[in-house]
């Protein structure tokens, strides 16, 4: 579905606009010094309008027509909210005159228009023919009218974009898709010079629009958890922007609404993690029931990490007494009486998976290949600590533990 | 066989689900993650089991699930992302950090060196099976989309 000014041959269009104005000479008055839009779907042309320039940063919306076949799909809605956007620049108000029927003033009204004047006898001084619409003879043409300057705002739109970009990478998108996603928003909403500039943890904008001036906005994003499900709403939110379905207004609410987005429950995530360490370490070579104990483990130990995500404690705490926590407890299972022989590695390897840093490390390897080295060396950097942290868990009570034992147990 | 057979399908498939729920993945998602994680593991055990490279079974491996979250990706209208990282998890060399540092605290440094360099080389071999399939032009996925919509139409 798209939306094209229409420059040359508007009179093929004839037959549409004759639906709405059935007087042709009424027509060709204003359709050469008007300019014309078609609304485009699937190849054909599903509705026009019509909207004349006046003076003083006006315009009159002269005429809007759907196909029959296509009334009722908001087709109409949609145009209008297009031209107001793209008059929004060169003009503060658009009118828009119609014959007395409840039924189109309902449908301006809920396009935002509001009454303005009426003519009276327009219809019966200007057509030589009656006019009816539906039963009704029209006599008086009424004026209804809209502001416009609300509907572009470059500092609104830019907020917009980066309220979204912040979003995106605070959860764990790629560069390459903030600053897509950043663009095609400000382009959305008319805003067409645009430079970003993102980093793994800030974000730089600046956008202009001809008249207005420069607006610049830096935003610090720092390094957090990654939420993917945030990710791919705010990415399905952006296509529809981009489709133009969606306002500005109706876009900040739904991003506030999806930063809100709950988290899976606790206790799922945690059950979650013990069926990826028991699964995990069976894949890497752990007998049947040294994966079971992988998944008790895996469960204690996402406990302890949704513990600390809620008591904000840095990385490295989190990952090396994970580190601990996962070999004390491999350990303490290793002198339990349990059915059968159990080795110390079987079970540790499954139980660490939940650790690994899988996002960082991939998204880390897709920003270098997007030529994003600044970013991509951060977040490769964040990775492989997160894995010495795990590795400096793991080994120093494996070594404590050695120790003890003078240097036999393991 | 046949129970070590389904072993290798169900677990990869759990346990790569799984780690979809840690990542928050939207619950629609579920399948295609397992499916994903499924047959990059299955790709990486028939061929490590055949030539006994963990690195190069791996780029394999990886690229299988690249491949596969590209599909799904612009199938299912959604970041790569959500597929891959949950696929690619059970190629990660976790096994791989547990070993190296057990010889470093047991001082058996040679052993340690062999583990940590193989750690490395499987870590390379992911990171060329991602960039290898993400430069494959994205037009290509978008008219193989094409192509299954028209047969499932047709």
């Amino acid at each position: 579905m798209k939306i094209q000014q229409i420059r040359r041959d508007k009179d093929e269009y004839m037959d549409m606009l004759l639906m709405a104005d059935p007087e042709r000479e009424m027509i060709e008055s204003y359709l050469d010094q008007s300019e014309m839009f078609a609304l485009i779907h699937g190849g054909d042309v599903c509705a026009v309008c019509v909207v004349e320039l006046l003076k003083n940063r006006k315009c009159e919306l002269k005429s809007i027509v759907t196909r029959m076949e296509d009334r009722g799909k908001g087709y109409a809605k949609y145009m209008i909210r297009h031209i107001c956007e793209h008059y929004g620049n060169q003009c503060d108000t658009m009118y828009a005159g119609t014959g007395n029927r409840k039924k189109t003033l309902e449908f301006l009204g809920k396009c935002g228009f509001v009454n303005s004047h009426i003519v009276a006898n327009y219809y019966l001084e200007h057509y030589r023919e009656p006019v009816y619409e539906g039963d009704v003879r029209l006599t008086d043409k009424i004026y209804l009218k809209k502001q416009l300057d609300s509907e572009i705002n470059v500092k609104k739109v830019v907020d917009l974009a980066l309220e979204a970009g912040r979003i995106l990478l605070k959860n764990g998108a790629e560069i390459f898709r903030v600053d897509e996603t950043m663009t095609r928003i400000c382009k959305r909403f008319h805003v067409e010079y645009v430079d970003t500039f993102i980093l793994s943890h800030a974000i730089f904008i600046s956008a202009e629009n001809g008249m207005e001036e420069a607006y610049t906005k830096v935003k610090q994003v720092p390094l957090s958890s990654s939420n993917l499900g945030i990710v791919a709403e705010v990415n399905e939110l952006s296509r529809e922007i981009a489709e133009g379905l969606v306002s500005i207004e109706e876009a900040m609410t739904r991003l506030r609404r999806i930063e809100k987005m709950p988290e899976k429950r606790g206790y799922f995530q945690v059950l979650s993690a013990g069926v990826g360490s028991g699964c995990f370490g069976y894949l890497l070579g752990a007998s049947a029931l040294e994966s079971l104990v992988a998944f008790w483990i895996g469960c204690l130990l996402y406990i302890w990490v949704l513990a600390a995500k809620k008591l904000r404690m840095s990385k490295m705490i989190v990952n090396i007494v994970g580190g601990v926590m996962i070999t004390a407890l491999a350990i303490l299972a290793y002198h339990l009486p349990l059915p059968g022989d159990v080795e110390l590695g079987g079970m540790i390897i499954g139980s660490i998976m939940p650790l690994v840093p899988g996002l960082a490390f991939v998204n880390a390897i897709r920003d270098i290949a997007d030529s994003d080295f600044l970013s991509g060396t951060v977040r490769m950097i964040d990775a492989l600590l997160v894995f010495v942290y795990i590795a400096v868990g793991v080994g120093v009570t494996l070594s404590a533990y050695n120790n003890l034992g003078g240097g036999l147990m393991l | 066989m046949i129970h070590g057979v389904i072993m290798h399908m169900v677990c990869p498939f759990l346990g790569t689900m799984g780690y979809a729920v840690l990542f928050n993945v939207p619950k629609r998602f579920y399948l295609s993650c397992g499916f994903t994680g499924m047959a990059g593991w299955l790709v990486y055990h028939v061929i490590v089991t055949q030539t006994l490279s963990a690195a190069f079974a791996s780029f394999l491996g990886t690229m299988a699930v690249v491949f596969l979250s590209r599909v799904l990706s612009v199938e299912k209208k959604c970041p790569i992302t959500v597929f891959l990282v949950a696929g690619i998890l059970p190629l990660v060399p976790g096994a791989g950090i547990y070993y190296t540092v057990y010889y470093l605290v047991t001082n058996q440094l040679a052993e340690a060196s062999r583990r940590g360099m193989e750690s490395v080389k499987v870590a390379f071999a992911i990171v060329l099976g991602i960039v290898f399939v993400l430069a494959v032009p994205g037009e290509l996925f978008q008219r193989m989309a094409g192509w299954r919509r028209k047969v499932r139409k047709g």
